[in-house]
């Protein structure tokens, strides 16, 4: 048995794995599989400060190799996700470690989001705050674009919370690099990275989009090689942690996310083709570390050679 | 993740196939209008489950039965599959039919494979339904055998009318209504979107009761994702609607919850 254990921002994890927010809705709803609390953290989807509707339908279309989404971020709301008993609620009484997703669409209310968050804090672990949704059309997009904007954000959230701040960089830039480092000099405490990449399908036969909002998000294993040089990239770019995501659909993903710079790693469109992958990332990691007789997790972190 | 064995996987017509899998659990659980999610194979071209309704469930044989169309590539790979190969089989899931009482006549009314859905009401309602099915054409007509010999009143509308009445399933309505004066019926609707909407609104007009069971596409199956919503009414909204996850909160919803776009 290695030690899977890790430092991450300022928390200890029980191990590297988490859940990707958007991929394990807003509570319990992959209790029935297993105990959440086996994960490093659970990452609940986005909150704002209102509930949304999101995008129409159709949401979602696979493609090969993974899927396009523009569910545009349906949600409850700060106020209900805190205090309705099937949200944060039972997430605390499940004793998961919860990372907390949050957006806005202005710089106004991604502060007011955090700092409702902060005084309701109790249970969640860290806020992970999403720049990089491209689905919103008000927001989402531009803030993790704009290289000023996100400043803006990043500044704005750091200074309504106490609790550890993720910034959410988003791949659909020229130099990722450059982001992280606007996250870290504005006081983020980790980056996670990759949102999901621009993208588009159109079936052939009505001529029409495959997804009502024309245009989604890529993530699944297709993205998996931008994603880990992204995060090799931010790596030597930044001194916080990187949580490593973007097609992550077997443990030997996961070490390849840790081996190119990543702390922790997040399972996103996995969770939907098999919901246990979580665990058996876990196990693998363990039998990964013990085979190469390596005593902790920590050591793989960009421990890529050259 | 667990491995389900193909007992058996035939072609009933067409592109219409039957496949039972060895599911003892599942086949205890499973309830009219509900489904399983289906990872047909460990494919990673392939990063989304396939949903299917449960068309039977046998607890004593532990076995459950599904009827599906090959239109794309994972029903196109599930009838290649051979019995003694396994699947990856979530379930049951979803919401089910609420079965008729005594003194309710039961009419599930279907479009496609949409009658595989019903199936299991002839067990749980109180009397036999009354099948409505609507196909395009001859070959595309299926289980409406299997109804009749279940000892169901089947009637059959074809766009072509090459078989049954010719038009649409949602004219067989009024017709059976009007040969039972007096009667209390009880619908069950499943098809393909205008299907549903057209069927919605028949019912309304006629001030009757039902079930709709929706037909969108899913990821997770279980409620996370937020890939599956239909609009259902919700008085409190605005507009007058909000959005549910057909998966969790659905796929059969109460006719009055269900809102028909004007
Ligand atoms: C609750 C429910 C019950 C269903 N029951 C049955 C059944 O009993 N028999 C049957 O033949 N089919 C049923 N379907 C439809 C079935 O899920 C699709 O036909 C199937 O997923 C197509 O997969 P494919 O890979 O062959 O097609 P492709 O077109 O290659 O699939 C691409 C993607 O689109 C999705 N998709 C395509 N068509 C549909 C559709 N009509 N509904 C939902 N998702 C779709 C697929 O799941 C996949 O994610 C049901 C759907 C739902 C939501
Ligand atoms: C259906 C779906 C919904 C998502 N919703 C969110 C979200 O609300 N907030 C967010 O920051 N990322 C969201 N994401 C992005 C994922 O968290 C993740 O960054 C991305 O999918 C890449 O990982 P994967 O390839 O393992 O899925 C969503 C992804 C999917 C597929
Ligand atoms: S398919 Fe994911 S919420 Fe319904």
């Amino acid at each position: 048995m290695a030690d899977l254990s890790t430092s991450f921002a300022s928390l200890e994890l029980k191990n590297p794995v988490t859940t990707a927010s958007g991929t394990c809705g807003y509570g319990l709803e992959y209790a029935n599989f297993y105990d959440l609390k086996k994960l490093g953290a659970v990452i609940v989807k986005g909150i704002r400060m209102t509930p949304s509707d999101g995008n129409p339908m159709p949401r979602v279309c696979e493609v090969t190799g993974g899927m396009i989404n523009a569910i545009g971020l349906q949600g409850p709301g700060v106020d209900a996700f805190l205090h309705d008993d099937h949200y944060l609620p039972a997430l605390k009484k499940s004793g998961a470690t919860v990372f907390v997703n949050i957006w806005g669409t202005s710089i106004g209310e991604y502060a007011d989001v955090a700092a409702a968050l902060d005084a309701g804090s109790d249970g969640i672990s860290a806020l992970e705050v999403n720049i990089s949704c491209p689905n919103v059309k008000a927001g989402g997009a531009a803030f993790g674009t704009d290289g000023k904007l996100a400043a803006q954000v990043v500044r704005a959230v750091r200074g309504a919370t106490r609790l550890p701040v993720i910034v959410k960089l988003s791949p659909n830039v020229a130099d990722i690099a450059e982001f992280g480092r606007i996250a870290e000099a504005e006081g983020a405490d980790a980056i996670s990275l990759i949102n999901t990449l621009g993208a588009m399908a159109i079936d052939i036969e009505t001529r029409r989009p495959k997804i009502a909002n024309v245009t989604g998000g890529l993530s699944g294993p297709a993205v998996k090689p931008v994603a880990i040089r992204m995060v090799y990239q931010c790596f030597r770019a930044v001194k916080v942690p990187i949580l490593g995501m973007g097609g992550i659909s077997c443990g030997a993903d996961a070490v390849e996310f840790m081996l190119a710079g990543a702390t922790a790693v997040s399972v996103g469109t996995a969770n939907f083709t098999d919901p246990l992958l979580p665990l058996n990332v876990i196990s693998f990691l363990d039998e990964y570390l013990d085979r190469h007789r390596i005593k902790s997790v920590r050591e793989l972190v960009g421990a890529m050679e050259q | 993740m667990a491995r389900f064995q193909i007992l058996e996987n035939v072609r009933l017509r067409g592109d219409y196939f039957r496949v039972v899998f060895s599911a003892p659990e599942i086949a205890a659980a499973a309830r009219a209008g509900q489904f399983v999610h289906v990872r047909i194979d460990e494919r990673r071209d392939h990063v989304l489950r396939r949903p299917f309704s449960i068309h039977d469930a046998d607890p004593a044989a532990g076995s459950i039965t599904l009827i599906y169309k090959r239109v794309g590539s994972g029903t196109a790979l599930l009838a290649e599959k051979a019995a003694g190969s396994c699947c990856d089989l979530l379930g049951p899931l979803g919401t089910a039919f609420t079965p008729a009482p005594e003194g309710v006549v039961p009419v599930a009314v279907a479009g496609g494979y949409g009658a595989a859905a019903t199936y299991m009401l002839v067990r749980s309602c109180a009397r036999k339904p009354v099948l409505l099915i609507g196909a395009r054409n001859r070959d595309e007509l299926i289980l409406d055998d299997v109804y009749r010999a279940a000892g169901c009143d089947v009637r059959v509308a074809t766009d072509d009318g090459g078989c049954g009445v010719k038009g649409r399933v949602t004219e067989l309505v009024e017709p059976l209504l009007a040969e039972n004066p007096g009667k209390k019926f009880f619908f069950y609707g499943c098809g393909p979107r205008p299907m549903l909407a057209a069927l919605g609104r028949k019912l309304r007009e006629l001030h009757r009761d039902g079930e709709l069971s929706v037909d969108e596409i899913m990821c997770c199956g279980v409620g996370a994702c937020f890939g599956c919503v239909v609009k259902i009414n919700d008085p409190d909204a605005e507009k007058g609607w909000s959005y549910a996850r057909s998966c969790v909160e659905g796929p059969v919803f109460p006719l009055e919850k269900i809102y028909l776009e004007k």
